[in-house]
């Protein structure tokens, strides 16, 4: 026999009996106050549970786009096939989410619980990201916001959405920018009702997705760089192909880089921001390095001239472009 | 010709919305060095409490009620502003000045001061979340439209911070020979602790403050138990 719980006489103590009644909070004039608030207060703590679950979701899912993205090879108008598919499905399961989650951060939710939507950063990363390998160009704030809106918008309407509204929101990340950006987004915002509830973008989602996003251009320039033996860059399909000298992903990260430096410093987190951008500076001198090595030995080398060194990976490089 | 990598407009607008970010601050700024400097006036006068009889408290709390109006017209002043944005966003910055100013006003109502017509001022009276917006003008625990407003958690901050204080006075009060004092401070913050028991509380600022109270119930047991050892504590009238 073993587990037996005596008392201090040493007698055996009853085990599995009828628990002890719970001892009642002795009341006092005060008490109705304290269960209102208390009912109060666990109204917002299960709301924020709520909400940083489904965050750390779809935290997770941009994060696995981000990481079909990073298998891209070259800017172009279109994704590979097979990693569009991919990149569909995860978005069409973060819209489900953020349909759940738009509920909860209506008004003046939306800022209370803006440190537990940290996945809308993460978002903004994987979009920006889809939306420059595609046209290499940076998807302005509005534009962004509406897609994300949409995103949540097409998850709730509880009508079967018409067949390619899904697709849509994709299109607006696909699409050229050569065609007007602006009337694209107010299709699939007509089709809904305009009372659905939907997830606004704030101005730092946006700001601070876009500082990681230089982070994913810089894994993109490197792992590009390496396996096709070309810079990243213009050049691609639709856009002016002929141009002496198409843009290349250094000059874009030039241009994000100053982007940031010139911006002045959002006073939100003024230590968050300096410390994204002094990540952004170092992604920006690591491509500044690619461009610089493909010049020297890179394989659009200047006619003519023929270095002796990286002979073997000059013939490699020609051969898979 | 390829479209740029960022449309120059973009630029413009973010930069625009990041400047008037920083002059909204700047503004609220300005309110809030004037609040706290109204609060920690505020303060400061009723820490005299601590050495002044209780036949005194009325001049005492007259003092302490025109700072409070000063402090009642400056938090006017910072709901106006602050409602033009969203709360939240900015809320960090004034919550900690808006709960000391929470706590004056409940200390000096449970001192017996903050009478009005309705309500007689009394020792011992404790005002609710309520009683706090009717008196700032403001609303409280709002959900349903974002406006300025007094939050549940700023309400029980402040009041935590009164329990501290009124720990406090239980001592002086006996020093000031004043022990029923004593003895009503041990009964209404036993009270307040059994009553934040109630609540569910999550790992954050208002459990790591709630936890505090245990100190100062035991601050009030320890002097009640030293009054009546010595048969100290006076015959109650009432009950």
């Amino acid at each position: 026999m073993s587990g037996l719980k005596r008392d201090w006489t040493g007698s055996a103590k009853q085990r599995d009996g009828p628990k002890p009644v719970q001892k009642q909070v002795a009341r006092n004039a005060y008490t109705p106050m304290f269960e209102q608030l208390r009912n109060e207060l666990d109204e917002h703590h299960d709301r924020r549970e709520r909400i940083v679950k489904a965050s750390r979701d779809i935290t997770g899912l941009a994060k696995k786009i981000i990481f079909s993205l990073q298998r891209v090879r070259r800017i172009e108008g279109q994704l590979p096939a097979n990693i569009q598919a991919e990149v569909d499905s995860r978005l069409a399961e973060i819209a489900k989410l953020l349909a759940t989650l738009a509920p909860e951060i209506q008004g003046i939710n939306r800022y209370r619980y803006a440190r537990s939507l940290m996945c809308l950063e993460e978002l903004v990363e994987a979009l920006t990201f889809a939306h420059y390998l595609k046209t290499q160009t940076l998807i302005g704030y509005e534009q962004l916001s509406r897609v994300v809106e949409d995103l949540a918008r097409q998850a709730a309407a509880p009508p079967a959405p018409a067949p390619g509204t899904e697709d849509e929101v994709m299109t607006d990340v696909r699409d050229t920018p050569a065609a007007s950006p602006p009337e694209k987004p107010t299709q699939p915002a007509a089709q809904t009702p305009s009372s659905t509830p939907t997830i606004s973008l704030t101005q730092d989602d946006y700001l601070y997705g876009v500082f990681d996003l230089t982070g994913e251009m810089m894994r993109f320039a490197t792992t590009s760089t390496a396996l096709t033996g070309t810079m990243a860059g213009g050049g691609g399909e639709g856009d002016g192909g002929e141009d002496d000298d198409p843009r290349t992903i250094v000059q874009d990260m030039h241009e994000l880089g100053s982007f940031f430096e010139m911006l002045p410093v959002a006073p939100g987190n003024r230590f968050a921001w300096e410390k994204k951008l002094t990540v952004t500076r170092q992604s920006v001198q690591k491509v500044e390095r690619l461009g610089y090595d493909r010049i020297i030995r890179g394989s659009e080398r200047p006619k003519g001239w023929i270095p002796d060194l990286a002979a073997g990976e000059r013939g490699q490089a020609e051969e898979l472009e | 010709m390829a479209p740029p990598m960022i449309d120059p407009s973009l630029f413009d607008q973010l930069k625009a919305k990041i400047e008037e970010d920083t002059s909204v601050r700047k503004e609220l700024d300005q309110i809030l060095d004037d609040l706290n400097e109204h609060v920690s006036f505020t303060q400061g006068v009723l820490s005299r409490i601590h050495a002044t009889p209780r036949s005194k408290y009325a001049a005492l709390l007259e003092q302490v009620e025109g700072g409070i109006r000063k402090e009642i017209e400056t938090v006017g002043r910072l709901a106006t502003f602050a409602s033009q944005y969203p709360y939240y966003k900015y809320n960090y910055k004034w919550t900690r000045t808006v709960q000391d100013a929470i706590s004056t006003v409940i200390l000096c109502a449970w001192l017996g001061g903050m009478s009005s017509e309705t309500k007689p001022g009394e020792v011992g009276r404790l005002l609710t979340l309520e009683d706090m917006g009717e008196l700032f003008g403001v609303p409280v625990n709002l959900k349903d439209r974002d406006a300025f407003h007094i939050t549940i958690e700023e309400y029980l901050l402040g009041l935590i911070s009164v329990i501290d204080e009124l720990g406090r006075l239980s001592v002086n009060s006996v020093t000031l020979g004043d022990n029923a004092m004593a003895v009503q401070i041990s009964g209404f913050i036993k009270d307040l602790h059994a009553g934040f028991q109630v609540l569910n509380l999550k790992n954050d600022t208002l459990r790591k403050r709630v936890d505090s109270i245990k100190y100062a119930v035991k601050k009030v047991e320890d002097v009640v138990y030293d009054l009546s050892l010595r048969n100290l504590i006076p015959p109650q009238e009432d009950k």
